[in-house]
């Protein structure tokens, strides 16, 4: 009982060489762990984290170009718009513009059509009337010498139908004019 | 003791199981035998145990890559464990950082060295003698005495801790003594003696399973009661071997948890 006994207290007292090789094995594996398998590991979490964080904010950038090349766009799309508007604001009022303007040539040009026929319509009247006058003076003048020339043995019909016949002239000229 | 008492007895009378005693963790020196480098079976397994994890873990770091392999994920796991459900929870990042090599290595070291315990040809941890759990321990008693006279300064520190404020005045001749106890002795002791008791009874506790198992089974006389008793004790071996090895790990946790809460405990209150 008094062997065991001490032996069980022997458990708690260390043996020097125990203590030498705790200490050895102690500093090899601090050594290890602190120049070694840390700083190994240590550097491939800051790699991963890294490139988790570069992934990142390379996804921002992308997204931001994006932003920026949709608003460009958006821009350059709402530019047009205004301009295709104002273009066709301008073509019609320019189309009005155009037809108005034709309009009022044609107006114009048709009276002045419409007065030079009436004037030609005019003057050939009036020339068709001198040439007429003149045409119906030879055809008196002609036909008179006829009845004349058969009627003048008579002295009283002669001078009667000349008298009838001027009258009748002047009566004739005089509704003529 | 009683083990060792009925080891004597029933080995006298030449018929019981060979029951497992305190010898087992006083073996005979085997090799530079009366040198300060003398090596007995359990120093053979912790060196053996030493070599094995500085390969283990050196190929692993060496070959560590950045997305990783099943092995690698899980020593990762082991350390992410340590760094954020021990150090940065119990401390915080700030000044947990220091102290993150240290706390991996002191987990990896004794999980490792406990496992050890269970290992057939081993069968006995590597921390397994007072002396392995009390040099950790003292590194760690090492570490808050540092803290503390870089933090605080070593007199404030002792002050604080042995005449804590707030505390009437004739307590202190009961508080101041054992708060010092407790800064020199108490704390190194306990982390001692909690990792290596344990692995003392793990120990004890599995061989006297599978001694049953071996006495029931083969040695017994009588087969019929012998093999489904000595079966029974060989399930409970199996048992006990799983609950070792869960015991391996926690014994790791808490000696690293203890240790990190002892170094924080050096810290001022306030940031």
């Amino acid at each position: 009982m008094t062997f065991a006994a001490s032996k069980g207290v022997s458990l708690f007292i260390p043996e020097v060489y125990d203590i030498v090789w705790s200490l050895i094995i102690l500093v090899v594996v601090a050594v290890f762990f602190y120049k070694f398998f840390m700083p190994k590991f240590n550097a491939i979490f800051d790699e991963r984290a890294e490139k988790i964080e570069g992934n990142i904010a390379k996804a921002e950038k992308a997204k931001n170009d994006a932003d920026e090349a949709k608003k460009k766009y958006e821009d350059q799309l709402n530019h047009a718009r205004v301009d295709a508007s104002k273009i066709t604001d301008n073509a019609r009022s320019e189309a009005t513009k155009i037809i108005s303007d034709a309009h009022t040539r044609a107006d114009k040009e048709a009276e002045q059509i419409t007065a030079n026929a009436q004037r030609s319509i005019t003057s050939q009247q009036q020339q068709a009337m001198v040439s007429l006058k003149s045409q119906v003076g030879e055809l008196a003048t002609a036909l008179a010498g006829k009845i004349l020339g058969s009627e003048l043995q008579d002295t009283d019909v002669q001078s009667d139908m000349l008298d009838n016949m001027i009258g009748d002239l002047d009566k004739k000229t005089g509704n003529g004019q | 003791m009683i083990g060792a008492v009925g080891t004597k007895m029933l080995l006298a009378a030449d018929s019981g199981p060979r029951l497992p005693g305190v010898s087992d963790f006083l073996p005979p020196e085997i090799l530079f035998q009366g040198t300060p480098f003398a090596i007995n079976r359990i120093i053979f397994i912790r060196i053996v145990a030493t070599v094995l994890l500085l390969i283990i873990l050196g190929v692993t770091a060496a070959r560590a890559k950045l997305i990783p392999g099943h092995w690698q994920g899980l020593v990762e796991l082991g350390m992410d464990f340590v760094r954020d459900n021990v150090v940065y929870e119990t401390m915080g990042q700030l000044r947990g950082k220091r102290y993150v090599p240290m706390i991996t290595t002191l987990f990896f070291t004794i999980f490792f060295f406990n496992l050890f315990g269970v290992i057939p040809g081993a069968n006995m941890a590597a921390t397994a003698t007072v002396t392995m759990p009390l040099v950790f321990a003292i590194w760690v008693l090492v570490q808050y005495w540092i803290a503390a006279t870089r933090e605080k300064g070593l007199w404030n520190y002792i002050r604080d801790e042995c005449f804590t404020p707030g505390v009437p005045w004739p307590v202190y001749i009961l508080l101041a003594p054992i708060q010092f106890l407790e800064l020199v002795i108490i704390r190194p002791a306990s982390l001692t003696i909690r990792l290596f008791a344990n692995m003392i009874s793990g120990h004890l506790t599995v061989a006297t399973c599978l001694a049953f198992a071996q006495f029931w089974m083969i040695e017994s006389a009588n087969k019929l009661v012998g093999v489904p008793v000595g079966a029974a004790w060989f399930l409970g071996g199996i048992m006990m071997t799983l609950f070792e090895t869960f015991v391996a790990f926690l014994q790791a946790y808490v000696f690293s948890i203890l240790a990190t809460v002892y170094i924080n405990l050096s810290y001022p209150e306030a940031e």
